[in-house]
């Protein structure tokens, strides 16, 4: 092999003179016995990032379901952001206190109906619920960013503990087939940047207790990053479905379910696309199943309960949960 | 499939085994084969402007080699360049120049409409590396330092051979065409050789490159909002960033042909090292493409022998070239210009650096230390005309820089001390001290020297340095877009 380098450089190629060429199989061995050593030490990574999931870990919704000791809880609460705010800082063991009820939010930040399935489904091979609280947003409806996308984000089972059973759920559903391999092999967890990071929510180190001063262009832009331009039917219908098909198999398993829509201004609810719509398609769906649906999108919150166009804030939720929630969570127990 | 994806991983490591299974006369089809269906993986409308850019290049170079004529020789050498350079036009330029156009006749007439209708195509990966690596196929056959190859399937093979395809090297035909004839047997040695240069390729794209491309990106896509201090500081990131990147890039294509047996040519030679603006152009960065200059534009045009005044024009239009050959904006034409004239200017600039360092009496390794800094932050000053979306970015950005210039230690300090920002300062340091001892002796022929274990200590740090560090989200390699 030639090697073209200027005097005076050494060119790999001119190293790979050096050695003499050998057979497949002397190289096979060495490789594997590499390969062997590097996946004994990749064992222990794995172990220290599970450790770390261990002692770091405290919102991840799969974290909750699997260290909790299997218990039955009177409620779930399943959605969003709108819905993650109930569990930030201590607003979930507030709303216990208030309805002496148990509660496990599992609301992921821009988790749709998918996302919500995959949790549900994992929470019920471990623990038992009265009543599921889904807290519906329509734009969860009406794009796969928000569920099959989100399904696949890595960083959702970054400080997933390892669990055969969710693994399982994952395998089988052609959705997060290289999502499960990942959590399989642990590699986001070993590979997570925020190791070392309290695990909270953005919005709940940094702005949950702010509130908001409505500017045009921000709501305009949070509008158009959740809502699409055109809805496709077909999209909508699918994830409505998908919706139903959670509500059927919720209620043949005993639970309760209760769906509720959750307050905005509003200025940001005019602003809405085709809620009309969009309700209407729901009421549908839920009357089918004899479901209740809770809507306090008119509930009359001004911006000073928001910390931003759309997310209620600690004084906000701590409002909601006084005036509309807790009597609807009372009411069902 | 990026080379930092684990799709890429599969497909390579099934090529190699197979490649390895198959007499010598076949490997030219799995290679192409390979090749083709790597670059439809991008977007298979690709296959076929790749095929085509290759069937003219194929058939201009068996007709000028044909010709007997030199006028007939030369015109179908222009006919030929012409065609090739037509694709790369079309789809790089074409909308550019136009548009430029058009600003200019709504300069004169403010309300007329834009004149001529855009294209809007989107570029093909890879597409300025193959058409150049065609131009200088063309040229070397009709200078005669090259027959025209006769084998399509061995020509094809030059053209899209999957590891230089998207980011180069940009290859010579002369000897990639020799070593696709020459048998090749398994070499325990080579194959590890390989290995090591895109594993270590590998660790500077996902570890170094991508961690620092991330605060790049937030501030310069905000220049506006960022602070002076968060600007300069994004500015070093990125020329370590792009470095990285792109050598990087280099690393696992030298390294997964070695696996394969072909050598391709070096690209880099540790940049930052360089003591002066010309050793950075012509011995350090982007070899491969500073040699094609060289040799199909600069000497063509006369190169040094010729007048001063005309020597200096020719170093210009090389450097403005060059600009213009890394993207159709003003920003990389600036980019260009500054650095033709860092290099005209240097030789002046050095004589009075000699003068100073006999002056200051300064020791020879203080004068060259010196020497590589001025070097390092004239060349970091271009890199922002670059980076910038344009012109008028990159000016804004200098200028808040500048203005907070006395400020600045201060901002920096305070502005050092998340943990995310230590592990980047980290990791460049480690890339320095990398290149520190490569400078020296190869750090491959060092490695070669150490005990078994050393050398696994060593991958298995460079491996658990992708998983533990690496930056996984399939960040594309910035020297794709060109």
């Amino acid at each position: 092999m030639q090697a073209r380098l200027v005097p005076g450089q050494v060119s790999v190629a001119a190293f790979i003179e050096a050695g003499a060429p050998t057979s497949h199989r002397a190289f096979a061995r060495r490789a594997a016995l590499f390969l062997t050593i590097g996946a004994a030490l990749y064992g222990g990574a794995y172990a220290a990032a599970e450790w770390l999931v261990y002692r770091h870990a405290q919102r991840n919704r799969f974290f909750a379901v699997r260290s909790a000791p299997p218990s039955r809880y009177d409620h779930v609460i399943l959605g969003a952001s709108h819905s993650a705010a109930f569990d930030y800082q201590d607003m979930n063991a507030r709303l216990e206190r208030m309805t002496g009820a148990t509660i496990m939010n599992l609301s992921v930040v821009g988790g749709g109906i998918s996302v919500s399935r995959l949790l549900l489904d994992y929470f019920l091979s471990r623990h038992e619920a009265g009543s599921i609280i889904y807290v519906v947003d329509s734009f969860a409806f009406y794009s796969r960013e928000w569920n099959e996308d989100r399904l696949r984000d890595r960083r959702l089972f970054a400080r997933a503990p390892f669990d055969p059973t969710l693994a399982w759920l994952l395998l089988r559903n052609p959705a997060t087939l290289s999502v499960a391999l990942d959590y399989a092999a642990g590699f986001s967890k070993i590979n997570n940047r925020d190791r070392f990071a309290p695990d909270v929510f953005p919005d709940e180190a940094t702005r949950f207790d702010r509130a908001y001063r409505p500017v045009d262009q921000i709501d305009e832009q949070r509008l158009a990053f959740l809502y699409p331009t055109q809805v496709n039917p077909a999209v909508f219908r699918r994830y409505l479905a998908q919706f139903e098909a959670l509500v059927a198999d919720a209620r043949s398993r005993g639970l309760r379910v209760v769906v509720v829509k959750p307050p905005i201004p509003e200025r940001v609810s005019r602003m809405i696309p085709g809620e009309a719509r969009f309700d209407s398609a729901l009421s549908e769906v839920l009357s089918r199943h004899g479901v209740e649906l809770h809507d306090f999108t008119h509930a009359g919150f001004d911006d000073e309960f928001f910390y931003d166009t759309d997310h209620l804030n600690r004084e906000g939720v701590l409002t909601f949960f006084e005036y509309y929630l807790k009597d609807a969570l009372l009411a069902i127990r | 499939m990026l080379f930092n994806s684990f799709s890429f991983l599969a497909f390579f490591a099934a090529i190699v085994i197979v490649y390895y299974r198959i007499s010598h006369e076949r490997r030219w089809i799995l290679l192409v084969a390979g090749s083709l269906a790597f670059y439809g993986a991008f977007r298979p409308a690709y296959v076929l402007l790749l095929l085509g850019v290759t069937s003219v290049a194929y058939g201009a170079a068996l007709a000028i080699d044909a010709s007997a004529d030199p006028r007939r020789k030369r015109a179908l050498l222009a006919l030929g360049v012409a065609s090739v350079l037509a694709a790369l036009f079309v789809f790089k330029y074409y909308d550019f120049f136009v548009a430029t156009i058009d600003a200019g006749l709504l300069t004169a007439a403010p309300a007329a409409a834009p004149v001529f209708p855009r294209l809007n195509l989107v570029v093909a990966a890879g597409l300025s590396f193959y058409t150049f690596s065609c131009v200088a196929y063309l040229a070397d056959v009709y200078a005669g330092r090259l027959r025209s190859e006769r084998h399509f399937g061995y020509f094809s093979l030059y053209v899209s051979f999957f590891p230089k395809l998207l980011a180069g090297p940009i290859e010579r035909a002369r000897p990639f065409l020799a070593q696709v004839r020459r048998p090749v047997s398994f070499s325990d040695a080579g194959v590890t050789a390989g290995l090591q240069l895109m594993l270590w390729g590998l660790f500077k794209k996902v570890v170094i490159a991508d961690r620092l491309a991330a605060f790049v990106d937030t501030a310069y896509r905000q220049s506006v909002f960022a602070s002076p201090a968060d600007l300069l500081l994004a500015t070093y990131f990125f020329a370590f960033q792009l470095y990285c990147d792109f050598s990087g890039y280099s690393d696992i294509a030298i390294g997964a042909a070695l696996v394969l047996g072909f050598d391709l040519m070096e690209n880099f030679r540790r940049p930052y090292f360089s003591t002066s603006v010309p050793e950075f152009w012509t011995r350090r960065w982007h070899l491969s493409l500073a040699t094609w200059f060289r040799d199909y534009l600069y000497i063509p045009m006369g190169g040094n022998r010729v007048s001063r005044t005309r020597q200096a024009f020719n170093v210009m239009a090389v450097f403005l070239a060059s600009g213009l050959w890394h993207g159709a904006n003003w920003t990389f034409v600036a980019w260009g210009g500054l650095n033709g004239l860092y290099h005209l200017m240097w030789p002046a600039a050095a004589a009075v650096g000699r003068r100073l360092t006999s002056i200051l009496r300064l020791p020879r390794a203080a004068g060259a230390l010196v020497a590589g800094l001025c070097t390092f932050h004239l060349i970091l000053v271009t890199w922002v005309f670059f980076r910038a979306a344009s012109l008028g970015e990159a000016a804004t950005i200098l200028e808040r820089i500048a203005r907070s210039a006395p400020r600045l230690p201060a901002l920096f300090a305070a502005r050092v001390t998340s943990g995310e920002m230590l592990v980047s300062l980290a990791l460049v340091a480690v890339l320095l001290g990398v290149e520190a001892m490569d400078e020296r002796r190869s750090i491959w022929l060092r490695l070669g020297d150490r005990p078994v274990y050393v050398r696994w200590a060593a991958y298995y740090a460079l491996l658990f340095g992708l998983i533990v560090l690496g930056t996984w989200d399939l960040q594309q390699f910035v020297y794709m877009q060109f």
